[in-house]
């Protein structure tokens, strides 16, 4: 709850740092002590340290899990503002309003994490998605990022469209916003439930970017900055999957058998479209939006078991991949050419670069040993649990044998081929922050109960 | 009390320290820094192994616990040691020959580069670790661990001068070997977990109570194919002779003193189930009674040095197993410990004499070197007398029980091993001669180098030499008076047999003993002592020096079938089968991306189309499902 | 149907689709009509096609350039400002409805209200998008 609050008063501080100061390192230091200050404070929440309390009657409602994943979204954004605050300032000229409109992504995804009724979901989902649209056009001398932000902005306008309907005929069916009331008498699902349900499914697949309502996600993530591509990708994409997995648990887990197969069959279209699309993929920045398009099919498993061990896989999934994709793009973002040859002898000319990316990339590709592995461990574990998914268990397994096809073609270009990598200045902050998420990468995935057991610690 | 076993770990840890730093910095210390640290960590092992030593004399055995190893379900493997007394004897023989095989190699290896002469010391101490885990361990799976890690060691240091091709073959075949054993030890890890659901040693002796003989014969017999391959036992016998192509210190430590020891360890050990066993026991006994025979017959006709010492510690390692199979295991370990002492002070004077004669091997090309290498002649002479059993050497007195017991088991297995310890006499005593006696048949040039090795070789030569001599003392056969100290100290761990109403055999064994060796000594000086010699045989002998053709054999059932049929795979399953499917699979991939990429077309309108389209799909397929 | 009209008594529960009949009614009575309407003014309507038809119309002046003029941003930006505010204060009217009821909680909560929209004025006004001088 504090989380929320600091997160938007932060936002309008940064809007203010812009008016009246024009250094860039002043800015981001104001954002990442706004950063700090959220981490600290949800983390003070956490071990029941509240600075405000606000009643919010049951509309929003924090669990262990909310925090953790909390304390995750922020631990990534800090880091994430350490390796590209830096890079945000040759977008254009409004850093403080980009930062801005971060922090309030951030209190949109706070409320995303704990929302109770539709309504929250809806405002929290949009809190998200308009800043969205507005840090994929920043660039606004450049077409591609003009098309990708009137793009996103039209589909995801339709996407909001089919949740306001969904949202709609749920209440016309259950009289009540409020997700346990809707849990609780989902015995039977009424045509009108059902399509409700349906309409939900679908805009919130769309949020995450799931097959077949992607098609946006690669369009978009190209065109966007590649710093804002790379924020967009991780650590929106898990909140949604986290608002995703606690409406689906919340609302209609009692009829989980009703809406299995539909799940299914998006994880296992997301597996397939994202995985084998990407292997033909010239550019690493568009290979990298389609490979997030493949990882969502992995975090759709959690959505797909629906038990304990697929939420404890979701949290320890997102900081994986956020980890892992943060460290990528950050590198990517150093380079001039965005094509898999732009890597090309990064091994010679930058080997601490080069070796925290591949790390990364190894991770991404769920090479064991990495933190990768056990989150791609966890879900599928998860979906055997469940028992009835054994077939997407199969196709995820070979989905992730596909990928590591293109995650290696990276790893070839950077150590195997010759070539003169053009990459811009890189600070010492900066190769700190990579050798940090490399090892926290190996760490998680050698003690990957280093991060779970906090789901299970009680203050 | 306890301080000591606080301090157990270290035992391994120092080798591996020392292994890490040699491996590590191989090519920047300097060969007297890195012999020190080999040799250093080494005697830091040997005194606290002789501490750990003196309290489990006092009756201080126990379990120490380091850490949790594996803690999967009800799988629990904590990685613990045990320091018994059968462990803790196993630690002063590797210690400490280990220590002086270390001494003696900073001379020995003298030649090399420091880049190699700091990784053969790597090697050696990461061997002394692995062989410290495979005994130290209190359960299975650290036995594996070590065994494994011997294994390794093994292959690294026989295929250690890897610029010659025969000599990584050597390695090759060794290494394959041994895994074939490993698989059958491994395969009776499974069949303990299976069953008893534990590899912890005690625990599994004690539930082994419960489980029916076939289980438990089962297992000791795929312990035993793990032990033959480790200890070089009919079939898996062959990478031992081979093994020689290692430096001659690695052959005196390894492949005579401790590695190929284990799977008597092994056996020893897990004793409780064996005893519960009585086919596999019987089977072990005459496996290594014909091991015994087979190996000490082809040590008769080879001219090689350290091939006939090869032979010849297959063939006591089949005495050995004879041991085990008859029920004596101490006696067994008490073989284990003499041989130690008289097999690597044996090695080590064959490495001397092959320094002295620059690198020479071939037996029949020397001849009267006693005059020359004074030192190396009488430490090898007294290996040479312990080995073929005279009187009051520490061979005599294990060798001696070990057919006591062979009597008492069958009449078959007392004469085999009778006739198994002749031929040792003869052609120990064939070698000496040769070696020592006559005159000299090398090259001029070899006979102008000829010189005593230095100090540091021969200090090892003769510790080995004295505890050659007296190491049988501690187990004396009660018609001389003796006290069998050493089945009392291992009693808690290893049963011992009870030997009565057999004074007679003894003197019988005695007076044979001295008559025959008189006999062996003459004929072989007769024949051998002489001043020209040639390696050319025929007949039988030829078969003998040909090694029964054992090699050749294998070679024709075993690895041309598999070759062959191998070939074959890779022609048609893999060429044609196996890569147009995985090429395929690539591929249509590829082909797929193509296609699928098509339909990320840019047009914000498909893209809604397309999405409305799959919405009501699903619409549909709720109706229709719908009950 | 009939029952339905009526209101007469029926086993539907109150969960059921059944009541979003009407609705669909409408939906289906609102798409006939209009693709009714249109159909008819088509095909009932006097048609003469000349090229004079598809001129653009404007005041008897002769058409010239695109129509797609630029604009100063400055038009735009100050109309959706106004907008934005305009709407804002909408959400005084139900608070100066409940004044008294909502008390001194209401107070706050709307002096905080009014705290947040007075940043965003001084916001803009500190942007300088209010500066019609360049």
């Amino acid at each position: 709850m504090n989380a929320l609050i600091l997160s938007a008063i932060w936002g309008v501080v940064m809007m203010f740092s812009g008016i009246f100061t024009k250094s860039g390192a002043a800015i981001r230091g104001i954002a990442i002590t706004g950063l700090a200050l959220l981490l600290v404070v949800n983390v003070l929440d956490f071990q029941g340290t509240a600075l405000v309390d606000i009643n919010t009657r049951g509309m929003l409602v924090y669990n262990t899990f909310s925090y953790m994943f909390l304390n995750i979204v922020f631990g990534a954004t800090l880091l994430y503002f350490f390796l590209s605050g830096s890079d945000m300032e040759r977008v254009g000229l409004h850093l403080a309003e980009y930062f801005a409109l971060i922090f309030f992504i951030l209190a949109g995804i706070s409320i995303v994490a704990s929302f109770q009724t539709l309504l929250m979901l809806f405002l929290g989902i949009e809190i998200i998605s308009i800043p969205l649209y507005i840090l994929t056009g920043s660039d606004k001398r450049n077409l591609k990022s003009n098309e990708a932000a009137l793009k996103y902005f039209l589909m995801g306008s339709f996407s909001t469209g089919l949740m306001l309907m969904g949202i709609a005929l749920i209440y016309g069916s259950k009289g009540s916003f409020s997700l346990e009331t809707i849990g609780a008498g989902t015995g039977v699902i009424t045509p009108l439930l059902g399509g409700g349900m349906l309409l939900l499914l679908a805009s919130m697949s769309f949020k995450v970017s799931a097959a077949p309502f992607h098609f946006w996600t690669p369009d978009v993530y190209d065109g966007a900055p590649t710093v804002f591509t790379s924020f967009m990708a991780t650590i929106v994409k898990v909140a949604g999957f986290f608002a995703f997995i606690r409406l689906f648990e919340t609302s209609f887990g009692s009829v989980q058998a009703q809406w299995q197969l539909f799940a299914a069959i998006i994880t296992a279209a997301t597996l397939l479209i994202g995985n084998i699309t990407a292997v033909f993929q010239q550019s690493v920045k568009r290979m990298l939006a389609y490979s997030s398009i493949a990882q969502a099919g992995f975090m759709m498993f959690a959505l797909v078991s629906l038990n304990g061990k697929g939420s404890e896989g979701l949290i320890y999934y997102a900081a994986a991949y956020s980890l892992a994709t943060i460290g990528v793009f950050a590198v990517l973002i150093k380079l001039n050419d965005y094509t898999f040859e732009g890597f090309n002898g990064l091994g010679k000319s930058h080997p601490l670069l080069a070796a925290t990316v591949t790390i990364c990339l190894l991770s991404l590709a769920g090479i064991p040993a990495t933190a990768g592995f056990m989150a791609k461990f966890y879900m599928l574990s998860a979906a055997v649990e469940n028992g009835k998914v054994i077939w997407l268990v199969i196709l995820g397994v070979l989905c992730a044998a596909i990928s590591v096809y293109y995650y290696f073609r990276v790893i070839q270009a950077i150590y195997f081929k010759d070539g003169e990598p053009q990459v811009a200045e890189v600070s010492t902050t900066f190769k700190v922050v990579m050798v940090l998420i490399a090892v926290l990468v190996v760490y998680f995935g050698i003690f990957p109960q280093r991060l779970t057991d906090f789901l299970y610690m009680v203050y | 009390m306890n301080t000591i076993f606080q301090l157990v770990w270290l035992i391994p840890a120092l080798p591996l320290i020392g292994f890490f730093i040699n491996g590590l910095l191989r090519n920047q210390l300097p060969k007297a820094i890195s012999g020190l640290i080999a040799c250093g960590v080494l005697l830091g092992s040997f005194v606290l192994s002789v501490l750990v030593f003196l309290q489990v004399k006092a009756g201080a055995a126990q379990t120490v616990h380091l850490f949790d190893f594996i803690n999967v379900g009800n799988l629990k493997i904590p990685f613990d040691f045990k320091i018994d007394q059968l462990s803790s004897l196993f630690l002063l023989i590797i210690t400490g020959i280990g220590f002086l095989i270390h001494l003696y190699s900073t001379s020995y290896m003298h030649e090399e580069t420091n880049g190699h002469f700091a990784r053969y010391f790597s090697y050696l101490n990461l061997f002394v670790f692995s062989m410290l885990l495979l005994v130290m361990g209190a359960n299975y799976v650290i036995m594996f661990i070590g065994w494994e890690g011997v294994g390794l060691c093994s292959y690294l240091l026989i295929g250690y001068w890897f610029k010659n091709v025969n000599y990584t073959a050597a390695a090759k075949k060794a290494f394959v070997m041994n895994r074939i054993g490993d698989l059958g030890f491994l395969l009776a890890l499974f069949m303990m977990i299976n069953q008893f659901g534990t590899l912890t040693y005690g625990d599994v002796f004690a539930k082994a109570g419960e489980a029916s003989t076939t289980i438990i014969t089962g297992i000791t017999l795929l312990l035993f194919v793990g032990a033959t391959g480790k200890s070089a036992q009919i079939p898996l016998y062959t990478w031992l002779p081979d093994a020689m192509a290692g430096p001659t210190p690695v052959s005196a430590l390894i492949h005579a003193a401790t590695m190929v020891t284990a799977g008597v360890y092994m056996i020893a050990r897990s004793q409780a189930l064996f005893v519960m066993a009585p086919v596999t026991t019987n089977i072990i006994a005459y496996i290594g009674l014909a091991t015994a025979l087979l190996a000490a017959s082809i040590a008769i006709y080879q001219n090689d040095i350290k091939k006939v010492l090869a032979y010849s510690t297959v063939s006591q390692l089949g005495f050995m197993f004879l041991a085990l199979g008859v029920g004596a295991y101490t006696t067994g370990v008490f073989h284990v410990m003499t041989h130690a002492f008289f097999k690597a002070l044996l090695f080590l004077g064959a490495g001397s004499v092959i320094h002295a004669m620059s690198g020479e091997q071939d037996i029949t090309k020397m001849g009267g070197l006693r005059k020359k290498i004074p030192i190396t002649y009488i430490t090898f002479l007294i290996g040479v007398l312990a080995i073929a059993g005279f009187p009051f050497t520490s061979g005599f007195f294990s060798k001696d029980e070990i057919l006591v017991a062979a009597y008492e088991k069958s009449p078959i297995l007392f004469w085999g091993g009778v006739i198994g310890a002749i031929m040792t006499a003869f052609y120990m005593f064939r070698l000496l001669f040769l070696t020592f006696f006559g005159s000299f048949r090398g090259t001029h040039d070899q006979e102008h180098h000829l010189h005593e090795s230095p100090i540091s070789m021969t200090f090892p030569l003769m510790v080995l030499a004295v505890l050659s001599l007296v190491g049988g003392l501690v187990q004396v056969p009660h018609i001389f008076g003796g006290h069998p100290y050493f089945n009392e100290f291992l009693a808690p761990v290893v049963n011992s047999v009870e030997h009565t109403g057999i004074e007679t055999l003894e003197y019988a064994l005695l007076g044979g003993t001295v008559v025959l060796l008189a006999a062996i000594i003459i004929m072989t000086f007769k024949k051998f002592s002489v001043d020209s010699a040639d390696g050319e045989y025929t007949g039988f002998k030829k078969v003998l020096a040909n090694k029964w053709y054992v090699d050749e054999v294998y070679d024709f059932i075993i690895v041309k079938p598999i070759r062959f049929l191998s070939k074959k795979i890779l022609v048609f399953t893999e060429n044609e089968v196996i890569d147009w499917l995985v090429n395929g699979v690539g591929r249509s991939v590829q082909w797929t991306s193509r296609q699928i990429r098509l339909v990320q077309s840019g047009q914000v309108g498909s893209y809604v189309l397309l999405m409305v389209l799959s919405i009501l799909v699903f619409l549909g397929i709720q109706l229709l499902t719908k009950k | 149907m009939i029952q339905y009209l009526l209101q007469v008594t029926n086993t539907h529960s109150a969960d059921s689709s059944f009541w979003y009949l009407p609705v669909g009614v409408q939906f289906i009575f609102a798409i006939v009509f209009v693709a009714a309407m249109m159909g008819l003014t088509h095909f009932l309507g006097p048609k003469r096609k000349t090229s004079d038809k598809l001129e653009t119309f404007a005041s008897g002046i002769k058409t010239h350039g695109d129509a797609r003029q630029p604009m100063a941003i400055k038009y735009f930006l100050v109309a959706i400002l106004f907008v934005l505010f305009d709407v804002e204060v909408i959400f005084f009217y139900p608070y100066a409805v409940n004044f008294k009821s909502l008390g001194w909680d209401g107070f706050m909560a709307v002096l905080m209200f009014v705290a947040f929209f007075l940043a965003g004025f001084i916001y803009i006004i500190k942007k300088g998008a209010l500066n019609w001088e360049d």
